[in-house]
């Protein structure tokens, strides 16, 4: 593992400041910030003040975790100042008792939803929060949530971070030294090619327009940003026999998209049951842009968006729609539009962060998309335990703003499908709720709906 | 082109090492693809690169574990599609 001293700068990549003009809009609108959050529950025998000892040590050798983030006076897209973070405060470590007993099933505290609802100050380099629930003391297990700024991981960076402080935590590295990144990064194009990729990408979005989707929050409005989110772990059996069919029906390589059409369904029956017409649904899927086969790279988001469109007509059955899935992710990718949404994210990183969200909105009257999406595979492979505590479950919470105001994020940890639907408070009925988990369920399973 | 078994594990094992993974001087014919970091994007990137390369196209619902093993195990399974074709 190298140990070097760490750059004093450190410029955002095209998907943090496409996170970026999010939250400042979230802000302006809605009084939160767009951030993302990992959930560990955890067995007895967690040491809560180790993790307070820690996060002091690896916060102090890592100064990006609390970089301030500001845009250069001139010229240029925005940066961790990490030359600053020594005056910005340490990331806060709260700690609640709660009296019930953990287990995989057991219902979560309503502080980590709440914090879902917070504002993280990234110009003051507030960026990570750490909410520790002990139940009975501890003796029952512990739950430990980690929230951040959007822009300092993304998914596959924040289950790194996780690993690594672990590994720090035992003593297999010290703090200053980051896990390696893979021996070789995909070299950029040049920038004639890459504004090449950029438009194509611009003329792909714009094809969505003739169909715009529309969410089930409707196109943005001021309201205060109230997220809550719901857990739904699947029993061994059950993911078992819902693996098999997305293998089956998708493939075992593309199962996202099996998870993805069902989400779709679910959301399209909810608009069934209101007897709107939702238009289309257009979903952007995130990619992981990191080179293959390295373990670094935790830190800032490095993601490119593959974006689909089903039409309300797609959505009569689940085959039909994966069918239309796969067909679009194939033409995408041979037109290249992985790289071209990174591309265009990267142009975008100059541009004010208003223009860059009424430049995502525009196209679609408002609308930045039907619904959130992430299928993050397996969740921390391999791992245990974390601190010596045993891992019962673990899964990712990100936000999502009041419009579209839902999303939906699958992940499996240890032979269990983890489901998290983070919804903004009212824009399900509670018969559209059960509605829409009746959907999702019986497609994921196969039983009829 | 007449391809031969050795030339497609050639070819497949290079657009691997070279183009998709980035790996090292460990990466040989035989490492096992998935442990390497192969992932269904770079999946989808080699088959469009091999479609490319031989005129024949694998759908990724012809793939398997075993036929991810290796570039070799790959190679076999384009071996026999253009065989057939």
């Amino acid at each position: 593992m190298p140990d070097s001293p760490p750059p004093e700068r450190i410029p955002l990549t095209g998907a943090d400041c496409f996170l970026r003009a999010f939250d400042a809009e979230v802000r302006r609108t809605a009084g939160a910030s767009h951030l993302s959050q990992l959930v560990l529950r955890l067995g007895p025998g967690f040491d809560t003040g180790a993790l307070a000892k820690l996060l002091s040590e690896v916060v102090e050798a890592q100064p990006i975790l609390r970089a301030p983030i500001r845009r250069p006076y001139l010229v240029g897209p925005p940066e961790f100042r990490l030359d600053l973070a020594r005056r910005a405060p340490m990331p806060a470590l709260i700690v609640h008792d709660a009296p019930g007993a953990a287990g995989v099933d057991a219902p979560l505290a309503p502080i980590f939803a709440q914090q879902l609802n917070a504002t993280f100050y990234g110009w003051a380099g507030h960026l990570l929060r750490c909410h520790v629930v002990r139940h009975d003391g501890g003796r029952a297990g512990t739950d430990v949530a980690f929230t951040w700024l959007h822009m300092l991981f993304d998914g596959a960076g924040s289950e790194r971070f996780v690993r690594w402080l672990d590994e720090v935590g035992r003593g297999a590295c010290t703090a200053r030294a980051l896990p390696e990144e893979a021996a070789s990064p995909a070299p950029r194009a040049g920038a004639q090619a890459r504004g090449e990729q950029a438009m194509r990408w611009r003329a792909r979005m714009r094809s969505f327009a003739a169909r715009p989707p529309r969410s089930l929050a409707g196109p943005l409005v001021r309201t205060q940003q109230r997220l809550d989110y719901e857990l739904t772990t699947f029993n061994a059996e059950e993911t078992a026999r819902i693996g098999e069919r997305a293998r089956k029906l998708a493939g075992f390589l593309t199962p996202m998209l099996f998870y993805l059409a069902a989400a779709m369904r679910a959301h399209h029956a909810v608009f069934q049951l209101r007897g709107a017409d939702p238009r289309s649904f257009v979903v952007p899927l995130p990619v992981n842009l990191r080179a293959k086969g390295g373990q670094g790279e935790l830190f800032q988001t490095r993601i490119s968006l593959l974006w689909f469109q089903a039409l309300g007509e797609h959505c009569g059955d689940l085959e039909g729609l994966l069918g239309e899935l796969k067909a679009q992710r194939l033409a995408a990718i041979k037109d290249g539009l992985v790289e071209a949404g990174a591309a265009a994210m990267d142009f975008a990183r100059w541009l004010p962060q208003r223009a860059y969200a009424r430049m995502a909105r525009r196209p679609f009257g408002g609308e930045l998309c039907s619904f959130f999406f992430a299928y993050t595979d397996e969740f921390l492979p391999g791992m245990k335990s974390f601190l010596s505590a045993p891992i019962r479950n673990a899964f990712h919470a990100p936000s999502v703003p009041p419009s579209p105001g839902s999303s939906a994020i699958f992940s499996l940890r240890e032979g269990r499908l983890n489901f998290t639907h983070v919804r903004q408070v009212g824009v399900f009925g509670a018969a559209e709720l059960a509605r829409f988990h009746a959907r999702l369920r019986a497609d994921l399973l196969g039983d009829p709906g | 082109m007449q391809w031969t078994r050795d030339a497609l594990v050639e070819r497949v094992y290079s657009i691997l090492r070279y183009e998709l993974l980035g790996a090292g001087d460990d990466f040989t014919p035989r490492s096992n693809l998935i442990e390497a970091g192969l992932d269904s994007l770079a999946v989808t990137q080699l088959l469009l690169s091999i479609e490319e390369s031989t005129g024949v196209w694998i759908d990724e619902s012809q793939l398997t574990e075993e036929t991810l093993a290796s570039a070799e195990s790959l190679a076999a399974c384009v071996h026999a599609r253009l065989a057939a074709a």
